[in-house]
């Protein structure tokens, strides 16, 4: 079963989507910021990571940057309620940019994308 | 006896008075002496002119033989020494030395004895001698010495009274021809023509078969024929006086020239030249030749002839000054006039000036004070400007004198626009001390007159063979001690020289319009930078409030898409576990759809407050067209809709092309939700466009949709207005809100049935800011251009 991380402080953003994707198959692990989401990174074996930007204590751009630096191979998917970020260079280094919508269709078919072997 | 001398007296009265001539009448007396007398002969010797000698002129015996000549110097014979003691000689022949001394005598009265001489002469002057003569040894008793005592003063008095009468004739003919002069000379101030008039006057008067005055040449010395009258012969027109020769003359003994010659056929001429003396210089000479007697023989000219040719110099000296004087005040009036006129031209190119700081139009009113015939009236004007970056002088304006006098006065006509100009605009003389007049005058800063008779040093100049003059004259525009122009004048199609007046008020204009031309000039590099920055205010300005509303609608766009994010997931999820006929799944489909809704109401919001920065580049317009097309070509295909594209080569536009192509992608979507479920054309037409205030790049978008309906057209650029059913009435504001921010413009023209067209102008790269000068050729170099210059 391949292990996703999603790191959000809003709790009702990490249920919904932690539901979603159980339901898709996947194993969860929420994260409520940045350094939360690093620790999991450090113990747990993944498959896959969605970060949102803006969050306390350590953002989703900081959190992408040590990631990349630690696991250069784990796809990290930014999702986010910004689209202005996009632009921002320091995003590039992320897999994919999403912009947060009610319809998880999109980050569903993106994960899948990156997690079909 | 008594009786025999009251006979004598009564009858010498009565010659005296008798009308006989006078020559008659001294004959008649002489005769009657000598018959009273009984002397065998009376003669009569008149004093000539010079006082010296004494001629035979009357005879008591008649006529005189023609060619007998009988004259005696005063003091010799008889008669002469009458002559020279004023007192009666009586002599005999066997005196001694009295036969020598009056041996002429003997070829009139041979073996003559006595002689006795009485001088004829009044209380002032002697007039001759009467000489009597008899063949016998005789004296004189107290009453015949008496009668001749009274024949010599009877005929002193008739003697006196003819020559009274010859000076009153002479006087009266040379009042008459003081009078013609007069007249001829009062008749005209106009010195040709009055020297004219003199010199035939002179010549009819002197009845000469022609007159010439002769006047010195101020300039050259050399004496030149003035005026002419009759016959004047060609090869010595007129005898020179030598300078030398009037000087040593005096007042009253005033040098000439009279002499004669003789021509090829033996006939005799006479010349006679007097000096015409102005401020004790020779200036010329007045000359009569052949006099002409009544049988048309020629004559020598006489002392009274010669007598009124110095009074005719006289006048015409007098006259000369006079004209001279004349024509000086004439002259100098004319000046005057001209100086006026110069100074008024001055005096309304400057208030022309001062009521613009418009370089162009500073220019046109300078060039149309030069130019017009009531202003300084040069053929043709160019006024070149310095380049100092480039070390060059470039052509600014030119203009040609026009061919018609203007109906206006000039300071009207300085307002009006240049008639005949002279393309100058590619005119570029490197600054070089090699290279003409222009380069000279901006390197001296000083002006340079290019005479005909001077060599040329403008060969090299590239404009020289299209501009060519013989004379012109260039002043430099010098402002500070810094040649910034030049303004160059010439009269190469009239020919006229170059005068220094109008050439003195030019360099006066030059001074005031170089200082003009560099007021303008400063004052347009103010404007431009005062305008730019009003740009960038507005910009920022503009900027400002839209990051400020951005920044609070992205804020709150932000903060409600979380919890919508969370609202329509669950609902989702929610509609997944309630079974199909349940009521529940209705109501979780209206939260889900409301949701949506919320998402892109979102989205646009974000969209319109310029949630995404700004990446400003040039592009080409038509490519991104193209790339916008690429979005909507499967769109158009589905809806049935033709495209028909005519992309012309337009400049390329500083934009950010993410902005510009939503804004022609919601323009495609317009025009194809207008014709959705009919089809149509969509047609796409990009061009170059000028305008006012600069070149645009134009696209203009049209649909076959039938049009706006009027009641609905002045909202559609209203945010949130829309006539769709699912819209959020946002893409025309959006778009226009873009366009704005690009300072371009978006026109609707709408034809009711038929369709709309959307025209969408955006400036082009080199002017997004600032409008340049010369837009026509900009047009064209911005297109060529393989890319515009970034700002």
């Amino acid at each position: 079963m391949k292990k996703i991380l999603v790191a959000d402080d809003e709790m009702a953003i990490r249920l919904l989507y932690s539901e979603e994707l159980k339901e898709e198959g996947y194993e969860v692990f929420t994260a409520a910021n940045g350094r939360e989401a690093l620790e999991i990174v450090e113990k747990e074996p993944l498959d896959l990571v969605i970060l949102d930007i803006k969050m306390p204590e350590m953002d989703g751009i900081e959190a992408l940057r040590q990631i990349k630096e630690r696991k250069p191979d784990l796809p990290v998917l930014l999702s986010t309620a910004y689209g202005e970020y996009k632009q921002d260079f320091a995003t590039w280094a992320s897999d994919d940019y999403l912009v947060k919508s009610s319809d998880l269709d999109d980050l569903k078919n993106a994960v899948k994308r990156y997690l079909k072997d | 006896m008594g009786s025999e001398r009251l006979a004598f007296l009564s009858q010498m009265v009565e010659v005296l008075t008798s009308t006989v001539s006078f020559g008659e009448r001294l004959g008649n007396m002489v005769h009657l002496l000598a018959r009273f007398l009984k002397m065998d002969q009376a003669l009569y010797f008149g004093l000539d002119k010079s006082q010296e000698s004494l001629n035979l002129q009357i005879s008591s015996k008649g006529p005189l033989p023609r060619q007998l000549h009988l004259e005696y110097q005063s003091g010799q014979g008889v008669v002469g020494l009458a002559a020279k003691t004023g007192k009666p000689q009586l002599v005999y022949r066997d005196q001694e030395g009295v036969f020598a001394d009056n041996a002429l005598l003997e070829k009139l009265q041979p073996k003559f004895n006595t002689l006795a001489a009485f001088p004829v002469a009044d209380d002032n002057f002697l007039y001759g001698v009467l000489l009597l003569i008899d063949k016998s040894l005789r004296s004189f008793s107290p009453m015949e010495s008496q009668a001749v005592h009274l024949t010599s003063l009877m005929l002193a008095g008739a003697l006196r009274q003819a020559l009274v009468q010859e000076e009153a004739k002479k006087r009266i003919a040379e009042l008459s021809v003081l009078f013609e002069v007069g007249k001829a000379i009062s008749a005209t101030v106009e010195l040709d023509d009055l020297l004219e008039r003199v010199v035939s006057t002179t010549a009819k008067v002197i009845n000469a078969r022609g007159a010439a005055l002769q006047i010195i040449d101020l300039k050259t010395g050399e004496p030149r024929v003035s005026s002419h009258y009759g016959l004047v012969p060609i090869a010595k027109i007129c005898p020179t006086i030598p300078q030398a020769d009037i000087k040593a003359g005096s007042m009253t003994e005033m040098a000439f020239l009279q002499g004669q010659t003789s021509d090829s056929s033996g006939k005799v001429h006479y010349h006679l030249a007097v000096p015409l003396i102005f401020k004790g210089q020779l200036q010329g000479t007045l000359c009569v030749f052949d006099k002409i007697a009544a049988g048309g023989e020629h004559l020598p000219f006489d002392p009274e002839n010669r007598q009124l040719l110095f009074t005719m110099a006289g006048l015409i000296v007098n006259a000369l000054e006079n004209a001279l004087t004349y024509q000086q005040v004439e002259t100098l009036a004319e000046r005057n006039k001209r100086m006026v006129r110069n100074l008024t031209t001055l005096q309304e190119v400057s208030q022309a000036m001062l009521t613009t700081v418009q370089e162009e139009r500073l220019l046109d009113i300078i060039i149309q004070g030069l130019i017009q015939p009531t202003g300084l009236g040069f053929d043709r004007v160019l006024i070149l400007q310095v380049d100092e970056n480039s070390q060059t002088i470039r052509g600014r304006k030119g203009a040609q004198r026009p061919t018609e006098a203007p109906a206006l006065p000039l300071a009207e006509v300085l307002f009006q626009p240049l008639a005949a100009e002279i393309p100058v605009a590619d005119w570029q003389i490197p600054i070089s001390p090699g290279l003409g007049a222009m380069a000279q005058a901006v390197l001296r800063r000083r002006p340079v007159h290019q005479h005909p008779s001077q060599p040329r040093t403008d060969t090299a100049v590239p404009w020289q063979k299209s501009f060519d003059a013989q004379e012109y004259f260039v002043v430099p525009l010098v402002v500070k001690d810094r040649a910034t122009g030049v303004i160059m004048v010439d009269n190469q199609s009239s020919g006229r020289p170059l005068e220094p007046e109008p050439l003195h008020a030019l360099q006066m204009m030059a001074t005031q319009a170089a200082l003009m031309l560099e007021n303008a000039h400063l004052y347009s590099t103010i404007e431009a930078n005062n305008r730019e920055l009003m740009l960038i205010r507005e910009r920022m300005l503009e900027s400002d409030r839209l990051a400020a509303l951005s920044s609070l609608a992205s804020g709150m766009a932000h903060e409600i898409r979380n919890p919508l994010v969370s609202i329509g997931g669950f609902a989702r999820r929610i509609g997944k576990l309630v079974e199909k006929n349940s009521p529940l799944r209705g109501y979780v489909e209206v939260i889900q759809e409301e949701v949506s809704r919320l998402e892109k109401l979102l989205r646009e919001i974000l969209d319109f407050t310029g949630e995404n920065l700004s990446y400003f580049g040039d592009h080409n317009l038509d490519q991104l067209i193209e790339d916008t097309l690429l979005l909507v070509l499967r769109d158009l295909e589905v809806s049935n809709i033709k495209l028909v594209k005519k992309l012309e080569p337009v400049p390329r536009i500083h934009c950010d092309d993410r902005q510009i192509k939503q804004v022609f992608y919601n323009l495609f979507q317009n025009a194809r939700q207008a014709m959705q479920g009919v089809g149509g054309t969509l047609t796409i037409h990009t061009y170059p466009q000028e305008r006012e205030d600069g070149i645009y790049a134009a696209a203009a978008i049209s649909d076959t949709g039938g049009g706006i309906p009027l009641d609905v057209l002045h909202n559609i650029f209203n945010p949130f207005f829309s006539t769709k059913d699912h819209g959020t009435g946002l893409g025309l504001s959006i778009a226009q809100r873009i366009v704005a921010r690009h300072y371009g413009h978006i026109e609707v023209k709408n034809e009711l049935g038929k369709g709309v067209t959307f025209v969408v102008t955006l400036p082009i790269a080199k002017y997004c800011l600032v409008k340049d000068a010369g837009q026509g050729t900009a047009l064209a170099s911005a297109l060529n251009a393989p890319s515009g210059g970034r700002r």
